[in-house]
């Protein structure tokens, strides 16, 4: 709720009590001018031409009245804007601000769901609630006063009766609101198992069981109804005696005005009836209120869900605003630590890599492997420790400086929705088409291209047509033959990828070595032999390193990694 | 078809609730006309000093009146909700049923093209097809035609007035606003999914968007979308606010329109002045229930547009052919090639082999070579356009799909699994005891009968939804094995396990087994190497390693990884 509140602005609610201030002089003007043509029509049997006037009044207070409330609807469809448009983007900030999280991506859909589903539930809080709270807060007063000072006895009436509702509608949405969330769950519950059997339906045919599911979905289907209308009819019984309470205090204000009139003659024609025209506006106001109150509410549990995400710790990476890299760099890690939800992924790991050296990390599934890949790429933060650049601290060189010069090939390259020249040219989304095809080309790309209607523009990614696992590798690597990178990270893929792209992805990585620092998870025997120097993590410490030889003599990790030790690869 | 008369057939099967609530709904507008007519009428006599026995008739008529508006109320909304949710249930099993008759070529199209969860969001929001687009405009006319025709009794002119304004409210304002909005932003929806996939790129790709410094862009880009997207729903809010105010002003202007030709009349001697109070309250309260038909023109749009994207998807094609006669024995495919559809790429290209019956068969490949499009085309579950496939020398084209299914074991990387529990998703009538027993050769022995299963399955890891899979097919007695990467998500000695009682029990069967694993090769008797869509090599796995072809590299890679 109080994150809801913190995206109104002051000016609009004080606007939206102006609006709301005339409006219930509106409410009232009209009243009295309606009374008084029909007095002086009915009883003062007054010419037209003598309630010409007033009519022409009533018809401009009546389009005043239009007018005022059609601004205080669009104060709070502004309201709902500006507020949906800031939350979003704070949402947007926020999640960017976490790297950890972001690297983990088991969350990622869930994200989208609160940035555009929560955030648009957030809606009726400010274009429905908060212009009804200003409005119930200044109408009902109003009348309530003006009630007051005509005819004493129907403001007490009104005063008496009008409690009633507030305390009928809590009673019941005490007993609703338990009810209607554990609907709610139901509700997304029954729509899962209509999609599951939907999707499963080949499943199904190919058991020849879709005959029975038809008869489970009718059965489901009849107690998603009764239960629904269980909660429904708590929500109808509410409005019944609301009605009945307003229905029952205007009868009794009519009869109470029908006695002062008849009976005791204390009380005027024009009174009488001024007070029975307002008397419906006072509780249609407090019906409006209860219904905002209703849509409000879902606002405000989305409120209280997204007020969590912002809640949530944020970890960005840290940089500073140095410059200088020389190419390619020479990196030291010095007792580089890192840890994901209290667990240790990599504890205290030192160690050094030479400028334009080839470097391979080993060691069993688990051991953290690509984790250090993404430390030492800057993309996670860590926390003891420090990486150092040549003879700068990581954390101090200048964001963009640092990443223009590294690649990183990841095992599942992500495919953005865009062309493929878009892909390739990511990190320079004006380079000339030439240099992004050549980069293609030698990635292995230009058959595919080639045999593209629209070549190159063809749109891939989500909603465009799909890659195989081969084509995204390449398309990674072409990325980075664009950017001729001086540090390149590389996890290296395990199988299911075909012949040609094998071949291709150790010559291209030799390609783009000659004038870069690489280092690779490495899986291939061929690519371990090959490296200057091998880094054996195991449970992520760094247990070993060296050369091949070196490591074959000394690290029985190392030889049980390889099969040396009796560990036969089949 | 049209979509919304496909959906109407549905709500008419509740045509008693239907009746119902329209009478109710009746009942409760002319009550609330009723009471506040009375109550003017009531003041007036009261102030000419009438008797008070009269007045304690109005008076208790009014009483009535109050809880006669209230009471229908509650019926009405009562009922109309049943109603609804009785048509959704129709809506829903009349969607199943049809998607039944689908081929299921074009299911499996729905299904990877997310139309199906569009499809269960379009059935929830059709709920307001009764609700808000059908029943207001029948029951405003209702209770406008008793009312006009009461006005006219005492009125002409009044009456006429009246008719002017109720075209107004029910006809012209809504027509006119449905047509504004069809002439400026159809397209919120897809400013929200051009949002999402922004949202989505961001995300899932954060990684590559922060090493290629691509993110301040990726924000500025999301920024404008966002603000697009903001604006749009803000103008259809505005516009679907004008229509609200507008309609209000119309029953305003409508009362104030009864006055003035009631003061007219009255001073030219022509309407008794005593009613004029009365017909000023009748037409402001008569007016209060056109109100939902600001929200008609939005509601009829995307109702209209949920039911005919229901019904436009699910028209059937016709299924047709012969009913297989005997177990499939001899499968060929003759010179296949196959494109999805939408796709420019073939699949497969020149696809030929053949499987021998009782042979055990296995086609390997990189992902994206064609091995499960092999596998689709054989169960029908896609067409084949060009080339030929034969079962026992019958053309596939002329056999139907569910006789191929009859007498198959068929385990795909996308079987679904559904809510409920364990039994329920062995998909099977067998007793417990034969269950169980499939469980244990699934190497599911950890798992009950009656432990539960969510939505999709989502409780389950990848390799036990995989061994659930096989525990399916065990519980069948069919002949021909078709198994899609099976045992990917297992560890090797539960696959190999696993994979053992398999064999065991199709050991007389023919088994064709789709696999990007290159280990226990030898024990197959045919193996099929795809590349791209084409098969590259066949024959068994002594010839084809003596070959030192496509399947002796990849041996030799497989060889040199750890």
């Amino acid at each position: 709720m109080s994150l809801l509140k913190s995206y109104l602005s002051r000016h609009y609610i004080i606007q939206l009590a102006g609006v709301h201030l005339l409006l219930a002089t509106m409410i009232l003007l009209q009243a009295y001018v309606i009374v008084s043509i029909i007095d002086s029509v009915f009883l003062q049997d007054a010419g037209f031409l003598d309630v010409l006037v007033s009519l022409i009044g009533l018809l401009a207070i009546i389009s005043a009245r239009a007018v005022l409330t059609f601004t205080s609807g669009r104060i709070g469809i502004t309201l709902a804007k500006k507020a949906k448009t800031s939350m979003r983007s704070h949402l947007l900030q926020h999640y960017t601000n976490q790297p950890i999280e972001l690297a983990a991506q088991g969350r990622s859909g869930e994200k989208i769901a609160t940035l555009l589903n929560t955030v648009d539930q957030t809606d009726a809080y400010y274009r429905e609630y908060i212009p009804q709270m200003v409005r119930a807060s200044v109408v009902p007063l109003a009348i309530l006063i003006m009630m007051a000072i005509y005819n004493w006895p129907s403001a007490l009436i009104v005063l008496i009766t009008a409690p009633f509702i507030p305390i009928f509608m809590a009673i019941i949405g005490l007993k609703t609101r338990d009810k209607s969330e554990e609907q709610l769950n139901a509700l997304s519950n029954f729509s899962g198992q209509f999609l599951d059997s939907l999707q499963g339906l080949t499943t199904l045919s190919l058991f020849g069981r879709a005959q029975q599911e038809q008869t489970l979905i009718e059965k489901r289907s009849n107690q998603f109804r009764d239960a629904t209308l269980g909660v429904l009819k708590v929500a109808f019984t509410s409005a019944f005696m609301m009605e009945l309470i307003s229905m029952l205090s205007i009868g009794l204000i009519a009869l109470e005005l029908a006695v002062g009139l008849i009976i005791f003659d204390s009380i005027a024609f024009t009174t009488a009836f001024f007070i029975l025209l307002l008397a419906p506006e006072f509780y249609i106001a407090l019906k409006d209120l209860s219904s905002a109150f209703h849509a409000g509410r879902e606002s405000i549990t989305a409120g209280k869900s997204i007020e969590a995400v912002l809640d949530e710790s944020k970890h960005p990476v840290a940089w500073g605003q140095q410059t200088i890299v020389s190419v390619p760099p020479r990196m030291t890690l010095d007792h580089v630590s890192f840890a994901y939800d209290d667990v240790d992924i990599l504890k205290n790991i030192s160690a050094t890599i030479e400028a334009g050296q080839n470097i391979a990390v080993v060691g069993p599934s688990g051991a953290g492997k690509t984790t250090l890949l993404n430390v030492i790429a800057g993309l996670l933060p860590i926390q003891h420790g420090r990486i150092n650049v040549n003879s700068l601290k990581q954390h101090e060189l200048r964001e963009d400086v640092w990443f223009r010069q590294l690649s990183y090939i990841t095992q599942s390259p992500y495919i953005f929705s865009g062309s493929i020249y878009d892909n390739i040219a990511i990190s320079q989304p004006d380079a000339p088409v030439d240099d992004v095809y050549d980069a293609a080309k030698r990635a292995g790309l230009q058959s595919l291209i080639d045999s593209l209607d629209s070549g190159i523009e063809t749109v891939v990614g989500d909603g465009g047509r799909g890659l195989s696992g081969g084509e995204k590798q390449r398309l990674a690597l072409a990325r980075a033959f664009l950017k001729q990178p001086s540090l390149i990270l590389f996890d290296e893929p395990t199988t299911g990828l075909d012949l040609k792209t094998e071949q291709l992805l150790s010559q291209a990585i030799h390609d783009l070595s000659t004038n870069a620092t690489v280092i690779t998870v490495a899986h291939r025997i061929h690519t371990i032999q090959a490296a200057d120097q091998i880094i054996v993590l195991n449970d992520g410490e760094l247990i070993a390193s060296g050369t091949d030889a070196s490591l074959k003599h000394s690290s029985s990790a190392y030889r049980a990694l390889l099969g040396i030790d009796g560990g036969v690869n089949a | 078809m049209n979509g919304l008369q496909a959906v109407i057939t549905q709500l008419m099967k509740e045509k008693r609730d239907v009746l119902i609530s329209i009478l109710f709904g009746f009942i409760a507008g002319i009550a609330a006309v009723g009471l506040f007519s009375a109550s003017g009428y009531l003041i007036s006599q009261a102030a000419l000093g009438v008797p008070i026995y009269a007045l304690t008739i109005v008076i208790a008529t009014v009483k009535l009146l109050g809880f006669t508006r209230a009471g229908s109320r509650y019926v009405e909304r009562l009922i109309s909700h049943r109603a609804t949710f009785s048509m959704l249930k129709h809506i829903r099993v009349h969607f199943f049923d049809r998607l039944q008759q689908l081929s299921p070529a074009r299911l499996q199209r729905l299904k990877s093209g997310d139309l199906l969860s569009r499809a269960v969001n379009d059935v929830e929001s059709l709920q307001n097809v009764f609700l808000r687009v059908i029943y207001p405009p029948i029951v405003l006319v209702l209770i406008f035609f008793a009312t006009i025709l009461f006005t006219a009794y005492f009125s002409v002119w009044m009456a006429i007035w009246l008719i002017i304004g109720l075209s107004l409210s029910l006809v012209i304002l809504p027509a006119l606003f449905a047509w504004l909005q069809s002439a400026t932003d159809e397209s919120t929806a897809e400013q929200a999914s051009a949002l999402t996939a922004e949202a989505t790129d961001m995300l899932y790709g954060y990684q590559d968007l922060t090493i290629h410094q691509n993110m301040q862009a990726r924000q500025d880009a999301f920024a404008d979308l966002n603000d697009d997207y903001e604006n749009a729903i803000a103008r259809s809010r505005v516009r679907e606010l004008v229509h609200q105010v507008l309609d209000g002003w119309v029953g305003f202007a409508m009362a104030w329109g009864v006055l003035a030709i009631g003061s007219y009349l009255s001073a030219a001697g022509q309407f008794d002045a005593v009613l004029l109070a009365m017909f000023m309250l009748l037409t402001l309260t008569v007016f209060e229930n056109t109100s939902p038909m600001a929200a008609f023109p939005q509601y009829f749009r995307d109702n209209k547009q949920a039911a005919d994207r229901l019904y436009t998807l699910d028209q059937p094609d016709e299924a047709g052919g012969n009913t297989l006669q005997t177990p499939i024995t001899h499968i060929d495919f003759d010179h296949v090639t196959f494109t999805y559809p939408g796709e420019e790429r073939a699949t497969l290209h020149n696809v030929s082999l053949s499987v021998e019956p009782g042979s055990k068969t296995a086609i390997i490949g990189a992902s994206g070579s064609g091995k499960t499009t092999v596998l689709q085309l054989l169960l029908k579950l896609e067409h084949v356009e060009s080339g030929s496939i034969q079962l026992n020398g019958e053309s596939i084209h002329t056999i139907q799909a569910d006789s191929i299914w009859d007498v198959s074991n068929v385990v795909m990387q996308e079987d679904a699994f559904f809510q409920g529990t364990i039994r329920d998703n062995l998909l099977s009538d067998a007793s417990d005891e034969s269950l169980n027993e499939a469980l244990r050769l699934a190497a599911l022995d950890s798992f009950t009968l009656d432990d539960p299963v969510y939505e999709k399955g989502d409780n389950l890891s990848g390799g036990e939804k995989q061994r659930l899979a096989l525990a399916r097919v065990f519980l069948r007695d069919a002949s021909l094995w078709l198994l899609d990467e099976p045992t990917s998500s297992l560890d090797r000695v539960t696959a190999e396990r696993v994979l053992h009682h398999v064999y065991d029990r199709a050991q007389n069967d023919t088994l064709i087994l789709v696999s990007h694993d290159l280990t226990g090769l030898d024990q197959f008797d045919q193996i099929i190497v795809m590349d791209h869509g084409e098969v590259v090599e066949t024959g068994d796995y002594d010839s084809l390693m003596d070959k030192q072809g496509y399947l002796y590299q990849l041996k030799q890679i497989e060889a040199a990884t750890l």
